[in-house]
């Protein structure tokens, strides 16, 4: 594979992903191509049981695919071990979920320090990219609150805090903003977008969201697994 | 990691208060019951030792060696003032006394029966026998009456004799065999509630069973107490070799008692048996409480896994959960242990009249509180919660993130 590390971070070929729980297959991403360039903010789209979540999981090397490989700033994730692909995830993706992303029993430096304490990062160094990540976020003064003392909106800042402050090479938000409000999720990913500007970090998200699709400079649809249409565009 | 892991587990472990107290409380009450066992057998087993030893046998005796097996009145102890003037000398002694012990006839007016008639010295022998403290009627060789015999409650059952009845003792006399017969006044009634000693025994002085039988100053027993009560169940001890020679034999209660030692085994054993069988309840609840835990919160784990906590982390994680579960218990434990088993050693358990292995408890029976006990079981409370914690951490382990997420197993 002849990856452009220059500007490709994400390059996928030929992915597969067969479930037969129930003795049925179900192809649920369908010979899936798809190169992910650095500082992209890109959407993959569709309905449900289109394949997004699937083809995430696949991206971060939370799923194996059936068929086919991904290349991650060079690497091939297919082929790591379980603890490799740990190791991996910690230092180089970012993760946002729909909703109960944060420990509950961490405070909220706590949750945003949890990854840089898997990584060994010295305390000092810690403090400073939490307080610095708080204000990106605009949750300064929220540091010693528990999840479950803050609203919805503001434990998915204190997510995509926790997901960028271990600089990685790439976020993945899985339904962002699904159990937000339409003015809190787009607080939100307004400021997604301008933490990308300023960072130059990849995003890509999976959503039926509107709100996420008109935000997006890219957009990957998918349906029923496969690759419906890859298209740019002007984010509103 | 080990320190973030531990603060999360110590967390978690309130995250559902109510479930974490049950789990504690029944997992503290499988401790606290060990504990109690435990007391209660140690207990039980001084009570059976001391109501076995200070009725009549004492912690060790004397004989001649075969007097053990043929009971021949002849069989008197060989060197008795070398035995005697040792036994005086020895730190490990607390006191001894003399016997004669012989099979007699005694008669009535109404009946008569076979006994076995002890020849005791009363100034020796009250802190070795327990026969003045279980008399039910009359006193104890109160006067010098020469006469005097007690007799156990059975007994003057079957003979219809009261207090200061006549009866007629007969014996074999040594040198010649001749029957020699005495008649006695019954000064004392006592009962022991053991067949054995109520029925089949009864008390003269010493000086007047020696006269009968023609023995001089000769004895076929002497019963020994030491000054702690253990010497008697060391079958090592120096002082068995050295008493047991010149054709004599020293034995410990455990030799001459060996029901009673395999008793208190077979106690022990039950104590290991119920400790076995409390510590694989407690299992099961253990693996069912974590195993809840870890269902409720398996998006949780997935999003840990997601962010690069490795498998051996969060098996670690949920082992230090149980470890945190056993401390809560262990503290639960150890105080209901503590409670329960202070009151009833206080209070005391009445077991009194009830036999077991030959042995009739006489008193209140004691559970004893040792230290030991709040840190054995605790240990082994802690280490079996950590390993049954193992096998939840380790399916928790092998949970796949992707699935994790999707919250299905």
């Amino acid at each position: 594979m002849a990856q452009n590390q220059q500007t490709e971070l994400v390059v996928a070929e030929g992915l597969e992903k067969v479930y037969s729980d129930d003795g049925v297959p179900v192809h649920a991403v369908n010979n899936v191509d798809l190169t992910i360039n650095k500082g992209e903010f890109t959407a993959i789209v569709g309905p449900s049981g289109s394949g997004k979540t699937t083809l995430l999981n696949i991206i971060s090397g939370l799923d194996t695919p059936t068929n086919g490989k991904v290349w991650l700033n060079g690497q091939p994730i297919s082929a790591m071990s379980g603890k490799e692909l740990s190791d991996f995830r910690r230092d180089h993706i970012g993760f946002i979920f729909q909703a109960y992303n944060l420990i509950p029993v961490l405070t909220v430096v706590e949750n945003i320090e949890y990854i840089m304490l898997l990584q060994g990062v010295d305390k000092q160094e810690r403090r400073d990219r939490v307080n610095a990540i708080l204000k990106d976020v605009g949750m300064e003064g929220y540091q010693d609150r528990k999840p479950t003392q803050l609203s919805g909106g503001q434990q998915q800042r204190v997510a995509v805090a926790r997901a960028m402050v271990s600089q990685p090479s790439l976020i993945l938000a899985d339904e962002p903003t699904a159990n937000l409000d339409s003015d809190t999720g787009s607080r939100l990913l307004e400021m997604m977008r301008e933490l990308n500007h300023k960072t130059n970090m990849t995003f890509i998200f999976s959503t039926h969201d509107e709100l996420v699709i008109k935000k997006a400079r890219r957009l990957v649809v998918l349906k029923d697994g496969k690759t419906l249409e890859d298209k740019e565009q002007q984010p509103s | 990691m080990f320190w973030l892991n531990i603060k999360l587990a110590w967390r978690n472990l309130f995250r559902n208060k109510r479930r974490s107290l049950i789990a504690g409380t029944a997992i503290g009450l499988g401790l606290a019951s060990l504990i109690f066992v435990d007391a209660l057998v140690i207990g039980m087993t001084d009570n059976m030792i001391h109501s076995a030893t200070a009725s009549f046998l004492g912690e060790g005796q004397i004989h001649d060696e075969n007097f053990v097996d043929t009971q021949a009145t002849e069989e008197t102890i060989n060197n008795l003032d070398w035995v005697v003037s040792e036994l005086e000398k020895e730190d490990i002694v607390q006191n001894f006394t003399r016997r004669t012990s012989v099979m007699a006839m005694i008669s009535s007016a109404a009946n008569v029966s076979s006994i076995n008639l002890v020849g005791v010295n009363p100034e020796t022998e009250p802190p070795l026998s327990q026969v003045d403290e279980a008399l039910q009627k009359g006193d104890y060789f109160k006067d010098e009456n020469m006469r005097d015999i007690l007799i156990g409650s059975k007994l003057a059952e079957i003979l219809e004799t009261e207090l200061n009845d006549r009866v007629v003792v007969t014996v074999s006399q040594v040198e010649t065999g001749d029957l020699s017969q005495d008649m006695f006044r019954v000064s004392g009634i006592y009962h022991f509630n053991t067949p054995e000693m109520d029925r089949g025994m009864a008390f003269i002085r010493l000086k007047k069973a020696q006269d009968m039988l023609g023995l001089g100053d000769n004895v076929h027993e002497i019963a020994i107490n030491f000054t702690d009560n253990r010497y008697g169940r060391n079958d090592k001890l120096p002082f068995w070799d050295k008493y047991s020679k010149h054709g004599n034999l020293a034995q410990g209660w455990t030799e001459i008692l060996p029901q009673l030692e395999a008793a208190l085994e077979l106690s022990q054993f039950s104590t290991f048996l119920v400790g076995v069988i409390l510590f694989g309840v407690v299992a099961l609840g253990i693996i069912n409480t974590l195993f809840m835990s870890l269902y409720e919160r398996m998006f949780e784990f997935g999003v840990l896994r997601a962010v690069g906590t490795r498998p051996a982390s969060l098996a670690q994680l949920i082992v230090l959960e149980a470890a945190a579960l056993a401390v809560i218990s262990i503290v639960l434990g150890n105080i209901i242990g503590l409670i329960v088993t202070y009151i009833t050693a206080q209070v005391g358990i009445d077991y009194t009249g009830i036999e077991f292995a030959g042995v009739t408890f006489r008193t209140l029976l004691y559970p004893e509180l040792k230290p030991s006990q709040f840190i054995f079981y605790p240990f082994w409370v802690f280490v079996l919660t950590v390993l049954v914690g193992l096998y939840p951490a380790i399916s928790a382990a092998k949970i796949s993130p992707a699935r994790a997420l999707q919250k299905v197993l």
